[in-house]
């Protein structure tokens, strides 16, 4: 896939990262950690020389890579919203913040605006269910929001053209 | 010491929850005030501490010796308190608690109704130290019960601890000393320890609070046990959201490296032993141990059959102790109080204190830790303070998405390990998620059976598509579309699923399905034959309208619509547009009195 | 150690499963993710049995559980065949494409429900192909995806770089999902194609080019030993002609 190809200066990033761990297959995971921070997602390029580095096939990085949700394939947007959807945030209504995100950005979770601006993907328990319903925006904790409040959120990160409504 | 005592101390909370709440800025403006300081000489003054437990009101200040407890304090009033109630020992009252049943407010959050019952054990030291500080937790017995198991033999440990009754905390309540000494048997090395602070369960946060509340006695459980089995090395799996989490165990393990607790020869003693953290890749299947243990290896986390238990055959097949944070948690304090004392507290069955994470539909959210055999009505009622608002308690959620879903009537359950597995729920970790009348018992349960879909790890074919199946059937009642024979296919296929299934993930799959078909029947008849949900949450079954009689026009609802579909002059009945409305819920909500209803 | 299967008593030995066991006997337990190359799964579950000891019972996977002294099992109580029934059920329901899952869906006497069928899926996810492909290549196909989501398939689902298309996994697989199409000297297996080679003795294809070259790969050979060159069959010929020279 050519836009998974790495441009130089990006492989040796990678030789970097991959080579601060030992070519053993329990570290897989961490490399894909210290991956996946830097490149925002995990390029093919990456998990093919993880599987070089481990001595271990390439199908089972992939494996892995598509099995562990704190991982993703497709690049994430600038800003990535994690909405929790833990019991208590369900119950007090993640769906809202969900339904909210959808009208102003266009994009489900999964999804990453055609801009790569924003990126939506929804999470188990963040562990702030005092606080419920929460959204975490590049880490950090938005609590207790209505829909008025996603739509602060949002233009908080995306300036006045992402807040207002068509 | 002495001097010191009477000299002020600031505690901020900067558990998760305050840090969301703005903690770390409350923190920081204490540091940056310090300068001005005479009363507080020095930052160790000042502690950014774990979870405070009322997570609801944070961030907490708390100014000892005077034990003053401020609650959502913002950066801007660390002036205020400074100048007032540091220099002058005034308080300043719009600060302090109100007490939700007697509306007064507070100055010592130690005794309001939400701590009174509590008893903390696990939580001993979370909230009262500095995290990074090892120097707090010595000065709080820290590494006391090591030095004290290190002069036991191993065989005594193990007795001790069995004699405690203390049973895993993470969910199977199995006997951890039993646990302890088949591993202790075995012969073959190296063997490994393992702690599983892998927390995956929705709506649970207390070992995340252990974990980034006080760090070392997590370290020093595991360190106990392994000089009682002959482990060299230790895992802690930290769930991948926990970063502060990772960060305190980094700084702890980094710590106890320099003081001789981990490393070659620890104390003296002749006892090698080191702990690596190992970051989880975000699958709830992982805290089902030997799925975790297939993850630390490398592997996808799929778990395998439990007939050779982890402690013959565990991490790379060999010996392996697993247990989750809370029970490690409490094997410090077995050894310093004993076991006799640790057993004092409790059920027959169930020895000593439990964490819940108490969240929901309930006034006060945050951690709550009470002994074994408390009611559940004193949980909810007395220390959460019932549901909020003019709503209705419906029921009351624990165990995670494989729990269970428990009415009204069996409110004064005593909760233990067996008493809760015997209502068709368990345990779990210690999650409890109160529901209202707003509650839909029948998405509840499809909102579990989503949820478990997905972090099922496909592997064994009863949970894999049994879960499918399940979950297909409740999407279709939840829609209109379910007929009567549905409830006996779920039925059916759910006895299978709990006896079929290879793990504990996937045998208490159904629990959240044939706890609310057992206990809210009605429910789902009321979805299936009438087309109807009562709680107005199921969008194809409802129907909103605003009761002109109970409205009076505040027009906070209309406000609150993403979709402008509520109208109505100020001060008059207002009135939902249908054909606009997408059901979101919002205004019921946001209704203060109850003006808005389902058809 | 002795242990009773259905009422027989069997000698046993330490670290076998109770499926061995029953199987080396004659007594029949049904299976679908189990192969003798591989070894017991412990996935589709449709091997549980009733292991009674000590008074307490269970229902276990035999192909995963190790005998131990004095153990009964009962291959097939109203529990089990409840178990495999709904198992039967809910993998045709998943697979009713294959003519395996609807014979099997007969066999158990599943009865009928509304539950949605995918009319064009035929795998059933018992990962015997994985299984094969780790053993008898290299790793090709592994699965993807978890809980529901779950499939088997190559990286990204393109060619695989290590593919040898030898075919192991079509081989192997219960319900016949894995495509193979062989035309013109060419085989074509997971998206990609793959040259076959004929047999020296009878023309007959046999393998895959790329197999070979994995073989000689494996076992550092330079040139074609005879078992690169011809069929399985043949080359029993061939050898037998040479030993007929040596004695001749």
């Amino acid at each position: 896939m050519e836009t998974d190809a790495l441009i130089t200066n990006e492989s040796e990033e990678l030789d970097a990262i991959i080579n601060k761990y030992p070519g053993e297959k329990r570290y897989i995971m961490a490399i894909m950690h210290d991956l996946s921070r830097h490149f925002n997602y995990l390029p093919r390029p990456a998990l093919e020389a993880t599987a070089r580095h481990a001595g271990v096939p390439f199908s089972q990085v992939y494996s892995m890579a598509t099995f562990y949700k704190a991982f993703s394939l497709v690049p994430r947007g600038k800003v990535h919203f994690k909405v929790c959807d833990g019991t208590t945030c369900h119950i007090k209504g993640s769906q809202i913040i969900i339904d909210e995100i959808y009208s102003r950005l266009n994009i489900k979770p999964g999804e990453t605006t055609a801009d790569l601006q924003f990126s939506l993907e929804t999470v188990n328990c963040i562990g702030a269910c005092a606080l419920a319903p929460a959204l975490l925006a590049n880490g950090k904790v938005h609590p207790r929001l209505n829909a008025a409040g996603v739509r602060q959120v949002i233009a908080e990160y995306g300036g006045p053209e992402y807040g207002k409504k068509e | 010491m002495g001097k010191k005592s009477k000299k002020k101390q600031v505690l901020v909370c900067c558990g998760t929850g305050c840090i969301a709440n703005g903690g770390l800025d409350v923190y920081q403006a204490f540091k940056n005030n310090l300068g001005e300081l005479f009363e507080l000489a020095s930052s160790d003054d000042i502690k950014a501490t774990g979870c405070h437990g009322l997570c609801s009101s944070g961030p907490f200040v708390r100014i000892l010796p005077d034990d003053i407890t401020y609650c959502q304090v913002k950066a801007s009033d660390v002036e205020e308190i400074i100048e007032k109630s540091i220099k002058n020992n005034e308080l300043i009252k719009r600060l302090l608690y109100r007490d939700p049943q007697s509306k007064k407010r507070v100055q010592n959050l130690e005794k309001v109704a939400f701590n009174s019952m509590q008893l903390k054990k696990a939580l001993r030291n979370v909230g009262l130290i500095n995290p990074e500080s090892l120097q707090d937790y010595l000065d709080r017995q820290g590494y006391q019960a090591l030095r004290k198991a290190l002069k036991m033999k191993p065989e005594a440990v193990v007795k001790e601890i069995i004699d405690a009754g203390l049973r895993g905390r993470g969910g199977g309540g199995f006997p951890t000393g039993l646990k302890w000494k088949a591993c202790q048997a075995t012969t073959s090395t190296p063997k490994y320890i393992v702690c599983n602070g892998d927390e995956g369960d929705p709506g649970a946060f207390m070992d995340e609070s252990i974990m980034e509340g006080d760090p070392h006695t997590i370290l020093e459980g595991m360190l106990i046990c392994a000089y009682t089995v002959g482990a060299s090395k230790g895992f802690i799996y930290v769930r991948d959201e926990y970063a502060g989490s990772v960060t305190a165990l980094t700084k702890a393990i980094s710590d106890a490296r320099k003081n001789d607790f981990l490393g070659e020869d620890i104390l003296g003693s002749g006892l090698n032993f080191d702990i690596e953290i190992v970051r989880g890749g975000g699958a709830f299947v992982c805290g089902e141990e030997t799925a975790l243990l297939a993850s630390i290896e490398g592997n996808v986390g799929e778990p395998w059959d439990k007939y050779v238990f982890p402690t013959e055959k565990g991490l790379w097949g060999q010996p392996t102790v697993i247990n989750n944070v809370e029970t490690w948690s409490n094997v410090p304090l077995i050894l310093l109080e004993g076991a006799k004392k640790f057993a004092s507290t409790g059920t027959a069955g169930s020895k000593g204190t439990k964490v819940f994470s108490l969240v929901g539909k309930v006034v006060n959210t945050g951690l709550v830790e009470v002994p074994m055999g408390t009611s559940l009505r004193d949980i909810i009622f007395t220390i959460g303070g019932g549901v909020p608002g003019k709503r209705k308690f419906k029921a009351v959620q624990t165990g995670g998405p494989s729990g269970g879903c428990i009415p009204e009537s069996l409110l004064d359950l005593k909760v233990d390990f067996d008493s809760l597995n015997e209502a068709g729920s368990m345990m779990g970790s210690g999650g409890m998620i109160v529901m209202d009348d707003r509650t839909c018992m029948v998405e509840v349960a499809r909102y579990y059976l989503q949820f478990l879909a997905g972090e099922s790890c496909g592997k064994c074919v009863p949970c894999r598509e049994g879960i499918r199946s399940m979950l297909e059937i409740l999407e279709r009642i939840c829609n209109g579309q379910g007929c009567l024979e549905d409830l006996d296919l779920l039925e059916d296929i759910g006895e299978s699923v709990r006896t079929a299934a290879l793990c504990a993930l996937g045998r208490t799959a159904p629990n959240p399905v044939l706890s609310t078909i057992k206990y809210f029947r009605d429910e789902y008849l009321e979805h299936i034959v009438d087309h109807r949900c009562p709680a107005g949450v199921c969008k194809e079954l409802s129907e909103f309208y605003i009761d002109a009689e109970l409205c009076n026009g505040c027009g906070l609802c209309s406000r609150n619509c993403p979709v402008d579909a509520i109208q109505g002059e100020k001060k008059q009945p207002h009135v939902i547009d249908n054909s606009k409305c997408i059901k979101c819920g919002e205004c019921i909500n946001e209704c203060q009195f109850l003006a808005v209803k389902v058809r | 150690m002795k242990i009773l299967i259905d009422g027989i008593e069997i000698e046993a030995q330490f670290g076998e499963t109770i499926l061995e066991v029953a199987r080396r006997t004659g007594i029949h337990i049904p299976t679908l993710c189990y192969h003798e190359a591989f070894g017991g799964q412990g996935s589709c579950r449709f091997c549980m049995v009733e292991v009674t000891k000590n008074g307490s019972s269970r229902i276990v996977a035999s192909c995963t559980y190790p005998v131990n002294d004095g153990i009964e099992v009962k291959t097939s109580t109203p529990q089990i065949d409840k178990i495999r029934r709904n198992i039967a059920m809910l993998l045709y329901k998943r697979a009713p494409n294959s003519l395996f899952m609807q014979t099997l869906y007969k066999e158990h006497l599943c009865t009928e429900n509304n539950l949605v069928e995918d009319p064009h899926e035929k795998c059933i996810l018992c990962r015997l192909c994985v299984n094969a492909c780790a053993t008898m290549g290299a790793s090709a196909i592994s699965t993807v995806m978890r809980g529901t989501d779950k499939r088997v398939a190559t990286p990204y689902d393109d060619a695989s770089a290590v593919c040898i298309g030898c075919a192991a996994c079509a081989e192997v697989c219960p319900t016949g999902c894995i495509e193979v199409q062989e035309d013109n000297n060419i085989r074509r297996i997971w998206n990609q194609d793959f040259t076959l080679v004929a047999c020296e003795e009878c023309g007959k294809n046999f393998a895959t080019r790329e197999q070979l070259a994995y073989i000689m790969d494996k076992s550092k050979q330079d040139a074609p030993a005879t078992e690169l060159r011809f069929c399985e069959n043949c080359r029993r010929k061939v050898l037998a002609r040479k030993l007929e020279t040596f004695n001749g």
